[in-house]
């Protein structure tokens, strides 16, 4: 080993228990940084892939103001042929048309008022989960059947099984009177309140019937094979519309603006408390730096009478000071991944979690995920802000006078 | 007594002897009680506001209903004593404020659009004191009695509707034999909430137009009291419990909305988890200090030995030293804390990411909410950690054995 | 009367894989008053017998009696109350207590003690002005030369006028002038207040002072006899 480097090892271990409680230090916030980091990004991509794959999407080519107002008249006309054509143009077949209505729903004993969604029975199983979460009874089958499925809550509410018939009531684009009696022939438990209070399906064909829609509808909807490729997708359908400007495409971001939002506020206050921790630790650095070098300054003054440059010493002390950031570096990122790892197998999580990660489409227990990136990202922040911290006490050297640092003992 | 005295002065004096590590330690010290309290307030001040808000749109600290109308809020599930029943029963109990209210699932619909609301019949002047709209500050004016042939909307809701102050809408819900019971009504007032969702889900009318359109006669859908503190509302629900026999289910609000009710036990457990952690985060240094402290001085404290101090003596000094370490850095962390969340008492706006907060059920403006009871908590919880850290490097310097401590170099 | 009585000590250190015996088979008197200079080479032993007679090192085997108490079979803490009550120590150097003043350190023993305030500064002020550094009380040790430290520190060993003052090696880090005075001061509380004095040392120039000198060898007692003043 080069004699610079053994030096500034044996150094560190001059005090065994002040380098162990400042390594201590970075591995404890370390092991809280991976884990939280795993935690958080772990759950905003389950938050986005989950909400997502309900209704959204990725994306959704609508007609303009159509996101912000959800009025029946704001129409895509002819979607399931425009539907068709992205389908065979794109080559993909996550790309379904979609009608939405508001309507009043009556079982012979009760009355809501819900969302109708009208969708492609054979397309809407490529963008939606909810054809998956099927209960009891069967998802639509034909595109102009006069059947319906809806929530698990809805059904119990409305007091009506699979078999039973329901009677909707609402308006069409021109505002003239829709009424229709479908048949039940399916119930769906998502597991979002709001979701399986609100909501039912039924196949396009009949929607545009009923509504009087004319063989228009509301939205089209697309996924793309991965979230990173949405982007992408998004601009070749742009291409694809070109000519067609009474139409918009909608990215989720857009569609969901409450989505990222939430995790941007969660992103600032988590930063916010990574932070304060990475600050603590740069302060404990600090401090020991600090007393090793001013515990030093005789030998310092010795060495520089000797004929040492100061700017050498202060390179010592910042190796020194690199040495322990490295041990603590990775100590911590394998603590953090071993703790997480443990979350990773046996699940995440505490009381109330459940009621308030049910906002965002997400179990009550979350698994996170170890990644490099995870794994890292914390504890070389630290490592960073640990050789800042060493940086004033290098440079208090600078000022060093040999005859009297000799002086001091 | 007297003993405590002479140990503290050497403490503080020790304190100051190494004036730059007591510095870098206070830094610490003070930034982390400012993480602490700081973050605290922000977090408490988010969740009053929820709470505030939430228990408003509920409203009221308890409620009576139906036992079935919480599951299924149908007009079927309708208290079983009527108007002149209930104000036998709580007109003279002493309750402050309280308010009968119809409370049922209904579709507006104007000449454009359709949508679900909740369709509240109230006697205004009873919940005008705690009712989530300020009628002041309608557009147009609120309801004026019971007996009120107008409805009062939302601002959004009207948006959405194509609608405004003196147009007319139908109200569109079912009576208790499953028959549609409609009504058309004109828009006399657009009110104003903290948060969109509101303003699309609440429609106002009259509470005997309610029970006239709805053929219930003097019967309605929930009773709702409030009490001194949302905090604490056993005395009210003892108090109405006592009032009412088995046909009717007393709840409180946290059973009323369990997602509120969690919000404020999780408040107080990520208080404590938070200092708790930042306190870990700052021992590390808080220990390191303090061996460091005791070692520069294992001579002195040898010749204090040898000269007639017992250990407990020096462990007491130690102690001492650290105590004061930390309710000097408390004390700048506190004011700091206080001097950076006063100005923002006003509120600090954060509608960037309304849309998101709204996810988590918190509006876009967030007062911080400086909790004596937290700040105490926060400073006792280092003090007494603190405490509980400084015994090792305590217990160890008052067993050094005399004559090896004063022959140390 | 018998100030110190040392019965047949033992006491055995490893030093690396060496046994050395600091006190072999030692047994010594001291009478009250007495003013005994202890002389041998370093690693003679001098400061292990110095240090066994303060309770501040317990024998492997032998008999140590202050007065008429048997000190070897103490407890710490009644170790510890017989030093603050009965002896007084001057140890070589750096032996003040760095972050109190002058006056504060002679204070020390009195407050550990608990003697009224008023009292504790009459005293020191008078006994610092004894040992001639008055007008010097609010000054830190840092602040004072070598030779004034330890005066304070002699102040401080004798202020609650102790049967008996164990110093070790006193002058080592003080110039042949100011171990005169440092000694002069000894000599002068030894007959003024008939305190018992055993000073350990090596210096040639304090065993002029001392009114008995004892030799010690290899943890053995090889000369002991009696001397007047110079």
């Amino acid at each position: 080993m080069n004699i610079v480097l053994r030096l500034a090892w044996r150094n560190l271990w001059r005090h065994s228990r002040r380098t162990w409680l400042t390594i201590g230090a970075m591995v404890f916030s370390n092991t809280l940084l991976v884990f939280m980091i795993s935690l958080q990004f772990g759950m905003y991509g389950l938050m986005i892939n989950n909400t997502l794959q309900v209704f959204s999407g990725h994306m959704q080519i609508q007609a303009p103001g159509y996101k912000d107002d959800q009025k029946m008249r704001q129409v895509v006309h002819d979607v399931q042929p425009l539907a068709a054509r992205l389908r065979s143009e794109l080559g993909s077949d996550t790309i379904a048309a979609r009608g939405w209505a508001f309507g009043l729903a009556s079982s012979a004993e009760r009355s809501y008022g819900i969302g109708i969604y009208g969708v492609e029975p054979a397309h809407e199983p490529q963008v939606s989960n909810i054809p998956g979460l099927i209960e009891q009874g069967r998802y639509l089958e034909g595109n102009d059947a006069a059947e319906i499925v809806i929530g698990a809550t809805l059904a119990r509410n409305l007091r009506i099984g699979v078999g039973d018939e329901l009677t909707l009531l609402g308006s069409g684009p021109d505002g003239s009177f829709a009424a229709a009696v479908v048949d039940v022939v399916g119930i769906f438990d998502s597991g979002v309140k709001e979701i399986d209070r609100n909501i039912a399906e039924m196949p396009l064909g009949t929607f545009q019937d009923v509504f009087y829609m004319d063989g228009a509808g509301h939205q089209v909807v697309l996924l793309a094979p991965e979230l990173d490729q949405a982007a992408l997708l998004q601009s070749r359908v742009e291409g694809l519309l070109a000519g067609d400007d009474g139409l918009v495409v909608e990215g989720w971001d857009a569609l969901q603006p409450g989505l990222k939002q939430a995790i941007q506020a969660d992103i600032s206050s988590a930063f916010f408390m990574y932070g304060i921790l990475v600050i603590l630790v740069a302060f404990s650095v600090l401090n020991t730096q600090l007393m090793s070098v001013l515990e030093r300054t005789h030998e310092f003054g010795i060495v520089m009478a000797l004929g040492l440059k100061p700017g050498r010493l202060g390179r010592l002390v910042m190796l020194e000071t690199a040495m322990m950031g490295l041990i603590g570096m990775f100590l911590g990122a394998l603590a953090g991944a071993l703790f997480t790892t443990w979350f990773t197998v046996n699940g995440f999580s505490y009381p109330g979690m459940e009621e308030m990660v049910a906002n965002f489409n997400l179990p009550g227990r979350v698994y996170p995920r170890v990644t490099l990136l995870t794994m890292f990202a914390g504890p070389l922040v630290v490592f960073v802000f640990t050789l800042a911290a060493a940086a004033y006490p290098a440079l208090r050297l600078q000022r060093l006078h040999p005859v009297a640092a000799m002086r001091t003992n | 007594m007297h003993m405590f005295f002479v140990l503290s002065r050497l403490a503080w004096r020790y304190l100051w002897r190494n004036h730059r590590r007591t510095i870098v330690m206070l830094s610490a010290i003070a930034v982390g009680t400012w993480a602490m309290i700081f973050m605290t307030a922000l977090t408490r001040g988010m969740v009053d506001q929820m709470i505030a808000d939430g228990i408003s749109v509920i409203p009221g600290h308890v409620q009576i209903h139906n036992p079935d109308y919480l599951d299924d809020p149908s007009v079927n599930n309708r208290i079983a004593y009527t108007d002149t029943e209930l104000t036998a029963r709580f007109g003279n109990a002493g309750f402050s404020s309280w308010a009968s209210r119809v409370r049922v699932p209904a579709v507006v619909t104007s000449e454009r659009e359709s949508r679900g609301v909740t369709l509240l019949g109230i006697d205004p002047e009873a919940e005008r004191s705690f009712s989530f709209v300020d009628y002041a500050a309608v557009d147009g004016r609120f309801l004026e009695g019971p007996d009120d042939k107008g409805v009062v909307i939302g601002a959004k809701l009207a948006d959405t509707l194509e609608t405004r102050v003196g147009k007319r809408i139908v109200i569109m819900s079912q009576d208790p034999d499953n028959e549609i019971a409609d009504r058309g009504f004109r828009v006399v007032g657009l009110f104003h909430a903290e948060m969109e969702a509101t303003e699309e889900s609440y429609a106002f009318i009259g509470k005997h137009t309610a029970q006239d359109m709805l053929r219930i006669g003097d019967t309605v859908s929930e009773v709702v009291f409030v009490g001194d503190d949302y905090r604490d509302v056993e005395p009210v629900f003892d108090k109405v419990a006592a009032q009412v026999d088995d046909s009717v289910l007393v709840s409180r609000w946290t059973e009323v909305d369990t997602y509120l009710g969690t919000m404020m036990g999780m408040m107080d457990g990520f208080m404590l988890i938070w200092v708790i952690v930042i306190f870990l985060a700052l021992s590390f240094g808080l220990v390191n200090t303090l061996v460091m402290a005791v070692f520069e001085r294992i001579r002195e404290i040898g010749l204090m030995l040898a000269l007639g101090m017992k250990p407990a003596m020096i462990l007491g000094q130690i102690i001492i030293e650290s105590m004061m370490l930390l309710a000097v850095g408390l004390l700048i962390g506190d004011l700091l804390a206080w001097a950076t969340i006063k100005p923002l008492e006003g509120g600090i706006d954060i509608s960037v990411v309304a849309k998101g907060m709204e996810m988590f059920g918190a509006s876009s403006m967030l007062y911080p909410n400086l909790d004596i009871g937290d700040v105490i908590l926060a400073n006792v919880v280092v003090l007494v950690l603190g405490f509980l850290a400084s015994l090792s490097p305590a217990w160890r310097a008052s067993r050094y054995e005399p004559v090896e401590a004063i022959t140390k170099v | 009367m018998t100030a110190v009585r040392c019965i047949d000590l033992c006491k055995t250190y490893r030093q690396g894989d060496q046994d050395i015996k600091a006190l072999d088979h030692l047994s010594v008197d001291v009478e009250k008053g007495e003013f005994v200079c202890l002389m041998s080479p370093s690693g003679g032993g001098k400061t292990t017998l110095l240090n066994a007679i303060g309770g501040l090192d317990i024998p492997d085997s032998g008999e140590i009696w202050i007065a008429d108490e048997r000190i070897d079979r103490m407890s710490k803490g009644q170790l510890a109350d017989l030093r603050l009550a009965n002896i007084g120590f001057v140890f070589q150097a750096y032996n003040l207590i760095p972050v109190l003043t002058a006056q504060e350190n002679v204070e020390f023993v009195m407050q550990v003690q608990g003697v009224a305030a008023a009292e504790r500064r009459a005293k020191s002020l008078a006994i610092l002005e004894e040992v001639g550094l008055k007008g010097l009380e609010t000054r830190r040790p840092a602040e004072m030369s070598g030779g004034q430290q330890q005066r304070v520190a002699v102040a401080r060993a004798i202020v609650s006028r102790p049967e008996l003052v164990l110093a070790d090696e006193p002058t080592a880090n003080l110039d042949s002038k100011t171990s005169a005075e440092l000694m002069e001061l000894f000599t002068e509380l030894n007959e003024h207040h008939n305190t018992t004095f055993i000073i350990a040392t090596h210096d040639q120039h304090v065993q002029s002072y001392a009114k008995r000198l004892v030799r010690m060898l290899d943890g053995r007692i090889v000369g002991d006899v009696e001397q007047h003043a110079a």
